[in-house]
């Protein structure tokens, strides 16, 4: 219908943010889940210190419940799955049933993946789930503006994550520019000046010497 | 028969886990969401019947609507003596701030939820009328699309009349009174009860679900405000929220959930309120009391559908009568819903009786008693067996440029071999209802 309310581009800014941090976190974990199974006992540390989240875990292996299937700890991946429904459910009519299912879907494979003791291999499918479900917003949302916002979102989340877990310059120079050119489509309101930080320091590839700089300007950004 | 379903009751339930088909309740104060228990084998009403439900059901609402125009106006009714001034303004449904307001096309209840049961005599009775905001439409709607999905050929055999089509009826229903502008679907949010309701029945009506913090009045008309500053007017609400909670300006004050101003637009008749506010002293438990009397005195016609045996304790007579009689009557609090306040005098003790026969004397206008109806069971699948349970039907009238049933309804069964309490809140169950093309 082409008007979106306040209340509406809020929740598809943060559908957007939400699935894309529970999914490019899980593909992270794996990493430092296969370091923890017999190299870095305490590669966890790291990974808490790097998203800025407290260390509550104890061990690796507490980490590796809690973290990922602990519906009480705000910071866990069913956490913020869980948030991510919050926000879809309540734009059914916008995103459509279709799309809505796969979240639905990733929550019921994360809660089914819970008890697993191989969970590299079950949480695939909350992985395939995600990608499904990007794959309905494109088919399902008719509303461009939308799944623009839905998209400022998503990159927003992903140049956060890449820039904390310090991915190669290439994957967030990437991130980036498929960040500003769905911000460019759209008419959210944002602090101009931390675009212009964030356009000086991904254009000159010095994320990783500016990383607080960066990670500021992101969490500054609207 | 339809023993064929059975064997995808899992993988229907399934693909109703798969698109959220839940309802909300309430425990210790607690908001609990949880996936509405659905049977596969579906109630079947034979074309014929289903012609005499649509009959007696379209003939009902066209007197209730004819009643809440009067009552709200003139009041022929009650200066005729057909109905006692009593029953009316003493109804908390009654809304003295809806007086003098003739909606578009001066229709009141465009969606009303019928409850009925058939009793083992075959007849059907109305067991009540729910004319506010009457909720179950959208589960059978999706449980046959999703029956569809896993059960095909279930369907290639029989002849079932298609029920997708509620959310087209429900369209033009908004459509036909929609003043000019978008349709909205009014939601007081996520934790209402029938969120999921409110979330399909927009997406598949096309209509936007909105909050009430989407919506604003500006200069008597009623706007749906986009993020960035534009707005668009909107010509149909059809609100999902209480008559109290609609606008703070009319009702409650404290009403965080409301538009402040919808009312003062929907009495200038710049915006459609589906259903109107107001409604509410139409179903009112001891107005029920009162349809077939309506019917023959707004439309000249006897009532083709039956009441259960009423008794009304505002009625000296029928109060003696109830109070004898107490121990085989279920009695209803009228200013109760959600099958609450509803007590069945066989399963009271002596003390308990005495309790309820002083309340009922107390505050006669309170109560109603009714005669058991020894209705039919259904068979569910419990288990890996079949068992008989109680069930009654909600059969949706929509009225717009005519009236007329939905060819569907809201089964809904109780899970409690015991019981005929059949609401979801109480932890019922629900079936799809099929009407046969022949």
């Amino acid at each position: 219908m082409g008007i979106i309310s306040l209340e509406r581009a809020d929740h598809l800014y943060w559908i957007g943010r939400y699935t894309e941090r529970v999914f490019t976190t899980l593909v992270t974990f794996f990493d430092f889940y296969d370091q923890m199974i017999d190299m870095d006992l305490n590669a966890y540390q790291d990974y808490c210190k790097m998203v800025s989240i407290p260390d509550i875990y104890g061990d690796s292996g507490t980490f590796s419940k809690r973290y990922l299937f602990d519906k009480y700890d705000p910071n866990s991946v069913y956490s913020n799955l869980e948030r991510a429904y919050d926000n879809a459910i309540v734009i059914r009519d916008e995103i459509s049933s279709y799309t809505l299912a796969y979240i639905q879907l990733a929550l019921d494979h994360l809660q089914a993946a819970s008890g697993s003791a191989a969970p590299h291999y079950d949480l695939q499918q909350v992985i395939d789930d995600l990608h499904a479900f990007w794959g309905c917003v494109d088919d399902r949302v008719d509303d461009e503006e939308a799944r623009n916002i839905m998209k400022c979102g998503k990159y927003l989340e992903r140049l956060d994550l890449y820039i904390r877990l310090g991915y190669p310059d290439r994957d967030i120079e990437r991130g980036y520019s498929k960040f500003v050119n769905r911000l460019d489509k759209v008419h959210l309101k944002y602090h101009e000046n931390c675009r212009r930080k964030l356009d000086e320091i991904v254009g000159s590839g010095s994320v990783k010497e500016r990383k607080d700089e960066a990670v500021a300007a992101v969490w500054n950004f609207f | 028969m339809l023993l064929d379903l059975v064997d995808h009751k899992e993988s229907i339930n399934r693909l109703l886990a798969r698109y959220g088909v839940k309802f909300g309740i309430y425990k210790n104060n607690v908001f609990h969401e949880q996936l509405f228990p659905f049977d596969p084998i579906p109630r079947v009403i034979t074309r014929k019947e289903f012609d005499y439900l649509n009959r007696g059901l379209s003939q009902r609402v066209r007197a209730l609507n004819c009643f809440l125009a009067d009552v709200y106006s003139e009041r022929k009714i009650v200066k005729d003596g057909v109905i006692p001034a009593d029953f009316i303004y003493s109804s908390k449904g009654y809304l003295p701030q809806c007086e003098g307001i003739t909606p578009p096309k001066k229709i009141y209840s465009h969606i009303s939820g019928i409850d009925l049961v058939q009793g083992r005599d075959g007849d059907w009775y109305i067991l009540e009328d729910n004319l506010r905001i009457p909720s179950g439409a959208s589960y059978p709607m999706i449980a046959r699309d999703l029956t569809r999905q896993a059960a095909p050929e279930a369907f290639t055999r029989r002849h079932v009349l298609d029920n997708r089509n509620y959310a087209s009826m429900l369209r033009q229903t908004m459509d036909y009174v929609n003043t000019g502008g978008i349709n909205v679907v009014l939601t007081p949010g996520r934790y209402n009860a029938a969120f999921f309701e409110h979330s399909y029945l927009a997406e598949r009506s096309g209509a936007v679900l909105c909050m009430p913090q989407d919506l604003a009045v500006e200069d008597n008309k009623l706007y749906y405000r986009s993020y960035e500053g534009r707005k668009m007017q909107v010509g149909a609400v059809y609100r999902r929220i209480s008559d109290e909670y609609l606008d703070p300006l009319c009702f409650l004050p404290e009403s965080l959930i409301g538009v402040p101003g919808l009312m003062n637009v929907y009495a200038s008749g710049n915006v459609a309120v589906i259903n109107a506010p107001g409604n509410g002293v139409a179903d009112d438990k001891g107005i029920y009391y009162f349809v077939p009397h309506m019917i023959r005195y707004y439309l000249g016609e006897e009532a083709i559908l039956k009441n259960a045996p009423t008794y009304l304790a505002f009625y000296e007579k029928d109060r003696s009568f109830i109070l004898e009689h107490l121990n085989r009557l279920v009695v209803k609090d009228v200013s109760e819903a959600g099958g609450y306040g509803v007590v069945f005098g066989s399963n009271l003790s002596a003390g308990e009786l005495q309790k309820l026969a002083d309340a009922i004397r107390t505050e006669p206008r309170r109560f109603i008693a009714q005669e058991v109806i020894d209705f039919v069971d259904l068979m569910i699948v419990d288990g890996n067996e079949q068992v008989p349970r109680k069930a009654d039907l909600r059969a949706f009238v929509l009225a717009g440029e005519e009236t007329q049933v939905w060819p569907s309804g809201l089964t809904r069964f109780s899970r409690n071999p015991d019981s005929f309490v059949v609401n979801s809140s109480q932890g019922g169950g629900f079936k799809d209802t099929w009407v046969l093309s022949h």
